[in-house]
């Protein structure tokens, strides 16, 4: 028992010492406030949605994204593509519809290139006489556009190659390996 | 003690800790799993699932290959005719280990440009602008090349015996687990010197513990005589990197969930999907530092003795739970705190 006691004493001092160090450091890639807030209860909903993140966000085609779903669970309330600002990726947002809860997902690249998803939350207090995009129309724009022009191929072809590589590779080396009795 | 017997060894062991690994990754990402928003980009399933599943067999090669780059080490250099059958056997598994390796590195780094833009292809170029913008790329090119010049050391090994140093092999084999914590998201930039430090610690240590561990136990449970010579020096090297991961481990997590600007540390704990992962951590370490401990106590006074004992069974469940860990692992560098 004396590794546990000895793995205790450890964890005991390096949480003292964490928490004896803790300061308002800033974090990595992560969602510091937005508009509307999370959470928030509005009678009317904002022009544009904006996220703003402790780090400043990687621009580029199709990296970043939000979308504003509507309480029936489907409508797409977003107006536009995501554009990012330094730290802050913004989308227009429609007229908005029914009262109820809205849901704002995001997806976006962080300075390191780690790609960072979530959502944040709010609620239309007062029925506005807006209409949402289908889903249908606004997802295909995403990726597809991308897919067509750069002469790639599905990842599974990728990975079925580095399978038949690993393979050669392994048979190669045991004939190398066996050569020596 | 027969050269029949010293041949008897555990490969099911090694199969344990990858299906394990395997295993905590799955349940790591049932932890995580968000409901999808509808409309958001959602890169395929074979990149949601495969990514985390390549870079934890990566791991998997990677401990492998050291584990078995440092069992020269443990054995010692003065029983040469009984060490000689067991380390040309590791040699060839650490060839092997080491090209598995090399092309786990190549297949994360085509799947993590495909997670970049969901639903497009992947060409060469792409992988090649992945690789020119954004650090995880680069270091997994340099993963890739010292997992290559580790599998080339092995090659020559392999055919030069012993005489290939052992200490640079286990160097280069540490030295390949280096680049890819440095870019990772668990790296945070103000606290990113220290982070940084702290988590290279974190993988060298656990490699060299799982790695040690399996190694001496795949290969020299049969070998009472080796086993009783080799045992006690993993048990310092394995005392150390226990201290050195939960040390670290703790560390690492708690910076990671107390600079979040809105969650107080305790509810982010238990209520965000990383917090359950660094439970879930600590589970696993709590239940390695007592299994360690019955093998270092109970088990390890008879197998000085060259009794028998059941350690296989012990280290199996070790080695299981050491898997475990590192697919819950494979999935926290990836889980924002939310």
């Amino acid at each position: 028992m004396r590794a546990l006691g000895r793995g205790l004493a450890a964890l005991a001092v390096a949480a003292l010492a964490t928490v004896a160090l803790a300061g308002p450091a800033l974090a990595h890639n992560q969602l510091v406030s937005s508009t509307p807030a999370d959470k928030a209860s509005v009678d009317s909903g904002p022009s544009t949605i904006e996220l703003t993140f402790d780090q400043p966000v990687q621009a580029g085609e199709n990296l970043n994204s939000i979308v504003v779903v509507g309480p029936d669970g489907t409508g797409q309330w977003q107006g536009g593509k995501a554009a990012v600002r330094g730290n802050v990726v913004s989308a227009p947002l429609r007229p908005l519809g029914p009262a109820g809860d809205y849901r704002v997902g995001y997806r976006i690249l962080s300075a390191d290139g780690h790609p960072v998803s979530g959502e944040i939350k709010f609620t239309l207090t007062a029925a506005g006489t807006g209409t949402p995009a289908r889903a249908a129309e606004v997802a295909p724009t995403t990726g597809q556009a991308a897919a067509e022009d750069d002469g790639g191929v599905p990842v599974w072809i990728w990975i079925a190659g580095a399978a038949v590589l690993l393979g050669a590779g392994v048979f190669l080396a045991l004939r190398v390996g066996g050569s020596e009795k | 003690m027969t050269s029949t017997r010293t041949t008897t060894h555990h490969p099911w062991l090694a199969a344990g800790l990858v299906v394990s690994s395997i295993v905590g990754v799955l349940v790591g990402l049932a932890v995580t799993a968000a409901e999808p928003i509808p409309g958001l980009p959602e890169p395929a399933v074979v990149v949601r699932v495969g990514l985390p599943i390549v870079r934890v067999l990566l791991d998997m090669a990677a401990v492998v290959t050291v584990g078995l780059s440092l069992l020269p080490l443990l054995i010692g250099f003065d029983r040469p005719k009984l060490a000689e059958p067991v380390l040309a056997g590791a040699r060839r598994v650490a060839m092997l280990s080491a090209l598995v390796w090399v092309v786990t590195a190549l297949v994360a780094l085509v799947l993590q440009t495909a997670e970049l833009r969901p639903g497009a292809n992947v060409s060469a170029a792409s992988v090649f602008d992945y690789i020119g913008t954004v650090g995880a790329g680069k270091a997994l090119v340099f993963v890739a090349a010292f997992a290559a010049i580790s599998f080339g050391l092995s090659v020559w090994s392999v055919r030069a015996g012993e005489s290939v140093p052992a200490e640079l092999r286990a160097a280069v084999a540490l030295f390949a687990l280096l680049p890819l914590p440095v870019t990772g998201h668990a790296t945070n930039w103000r606290w990113h010197d220290f982070t940084m430090i702290s988590m290279e610690l974190h993988v060298m240590s656990a490699a060299a513990w799982t790695g040690g561990l399996g190694a001496v136990v795949v290969l020299l449970a049969a070998n009472r005589t080796l086993l009783a010579h080799a045992l006690p020096r993993f048990s310092k090297l394995a005392t150390i990197c226990l201290v050195v991961v939960t040390a670290t481990g703790v560390f690492n997590g708690a910076v990671e969930l107390l600079v979040n600007p809105n969650i107080p540390l305790l509810e982010a704990l238990v209520g965000t999907r990383y917090g359950v992962l660094v439970l879930l951590k600590t589970a696993c370490l709590v239940g390695l530092a007592v299994l360690g401990a019955k093998i270092r106590w109970r088990l390890m006074p008879a197998i000085a003795a060259h009794r028998s004992t059941a350690l296989v069974t012990w280290a199996g469940l070790e080695l299981a739970i050491m898997g475990l860990a590192f697919g819950f692992a494979v999935v926290l560098t990836r889980a924002p705190v939310s």
